[in-house]
């Protein structure tokens, strides 16, 4: 827990705004640079600037580890998950136009928007967990 | 002549930022290199970004959304530089560092190394 | 040297280099760690001058942001400085100068930056920057009903997700068996745990 309240209050202050930020670089990243790495980079940065003033304790009420274990394999699931949709319903693995068969091309984005969530889940999973063992949360 | 005001606002920018390398370099003391490090960069980034959605203004049509997002740049670059500045010294107070007290043999480098 | 963009290049390569062999050089770890972050910088300003924005965007974001970081709290449980050893590898420093020299030999083949008559040019990339959305191409009644029923503006992403999607998959497996690894990795030993639940 940092003590110092210029720190405290200026790290606080920006901590929901980084989270937007984020988000909207995940979902922009069909129009602009953007996309999963880059947004699971900005998250995972978000909370380890939070635990470093907060404390661990604090950081682990506002996102437990089982939950973040839980994205992490989430967010392969997802990107295999939507793979496997085009095998069942009959074309070929990573189909995204059989999601939508009357608009292809609105499935095409679709399919693109959900295999991007995956990966900034898992980006944004495995980072924060390095972090967390490397400064000292074992087990 | 809005044209030169913007060139103008870049150029001083950029020589603020200058500056403030400059004095990191022949300041003699930790704390003293901090000073340039910290304020100067901060007005070099706002005198720059003011500069440069004063050039994006003049030079495109529909320049709203870009001015903005310059704008909010500056924002967080303006609330984050002061922080860490601030956090750098609070750490190397906390380690002990002394400030230069202007001794003539004492050239004021870090304790430790 | 008239042109901007490539005076600006070989200033940015220059001091990447030294920053790298800076790096390399020093024993003191934090100096280092610091040099690698000034690396990664250097080098998401020059992806930035090539143009290729995603790229720069994601070299900041995780050599300049979150490698830097793992580095520093790595450098929290070891010592500040390198051991003491040669000053110079020679084995590794011959390794090195054979595989550049013959990186250099390779690459003098390959066609200049940005030539019209490359073969990636003239038969790959068209179908890149005039692709529909990803693979298909929009129906009559998509093409009129705003964003992506016509064309998904940001290339780098249809090729990332939609033609190349195989390699984002393994790209995210093994970031995924990089996090599986580090849990098991740093576990705490068989008799700290029992300890801990003692207690």
């Amino acid at each position: 827990m940092s003590e110092s309240v210029v720190l405290r209050t200026i790290g606080g202050m920006l901590f929901p705004y980084i989270l937007v930020y984020a988000f909207y670089v995940q979902m922009h990243g069909e129009i602009g640079p953007g996309g999963g790495f880059q947004a699971g980079v900005l998250v995972a940065s978000a909370f380890i600037l939070h635990a470093f003033l907060f404390g661990k304790a604090a950081t682990d009420r506002l996102l437990p580890r089982w939950l973040v274990d839980l994205t992490m394999c989430l967010g392969v699931l997802l990107y295999i998950g939507v793979g496997i949709v085009g095998l069942v319903q009959g074309s070929y693995f990573l189909d995204y136009s059989v999601l939508d068969p009357a608009h292809p091309a609105h499935a095409e984005a679709l399919g693109i928007t959900l295999v991007e969530a995956g990966v900034g889940l898992t980006v944004a999973s495995v980072i924060l967990t390095m972090v967390r063992k490397v400064n000292g949360e074992l087990e | 002549m809005l044209n030169y005001l913007a060139d103008g606002l870049l150029l001083l920018g950029g020589f603020f930022a200058f500056s403030g390398s400059l004095g990191i370099l022949r300041f003699p003391d930790f704390f003293s290199r901090l000073h340039p490090a910290g304020t100067s960069d901060t007005l070099g980034q706002l005198l720059i970004l003011g500069g440069l959605s004063l050039r994006v203004l003049l030079d495109s049509p529909d320049a709203g959304l870009s001015v903005g997002k310059l704008i909010a740049i500056s924002l967080l670059l303006f609330i984050t530089t002061p922080a860490s500045t601030h956090a750098i010294s609070r750490v190397a107070h906390l380690a002990g560092l002394k400030p230069w007290t202007g001794e003539a043999n004492n050239d004021g480098e870090a304790t430790d190394e | 040297m008239s042109d901007p963009v490539l005076l600006i290049n070989v200033l940015l390569l220059v001091l990447a280099i030294v920053a790298a062999i800076a790096a390399m050089w020093t024993r003191n770890l934090l100096g280092a760690v610091m040099l690698m972050g000034i690396y990664s910088l250097l080098l998401a300003v020059e992806w930035a001058n090539l143009f290729a924005m995603d790229v720069s965007y994601t070299e900041a974001a995780v050599g300049a942001g979150a490698a830097t970081i793992l580095l520093l709290t790595a450098l929290t449980r070891t010592g500040s400085r390198e051991k003491e050893g040669p000053k110079l590898h020679w084995s590794a420093l011959i390794t090195a100068t054979v595989t550049g020299v013959v990186l250099l030999y390779g690459t003098s083949d390959l066609p200049r930056f940005g030539d019209p008559q490359a073969p990636a040019t003239i038969h790959v990339s068209p179908q890149y920057v005039t692709q529909n959305v990803g693979k298909v191409d929009a129906t009559e009644t998509d093409r009129l009903e705003g964003d992506f029923g016509d064309h998904v503006p940001n290339a780098v992403t249809a090729v990332l997700a939609s033609y190349r999607g195989y390699d984002t998959l393994f790209e995210t497996a093994v970031i995924f068996t990089a996090g599986i690894c580090v849990i098991l990795l740093l576990r705490p030993a068989a008799g700290q745990a029992r300890r801990r639940e003692d207690a």
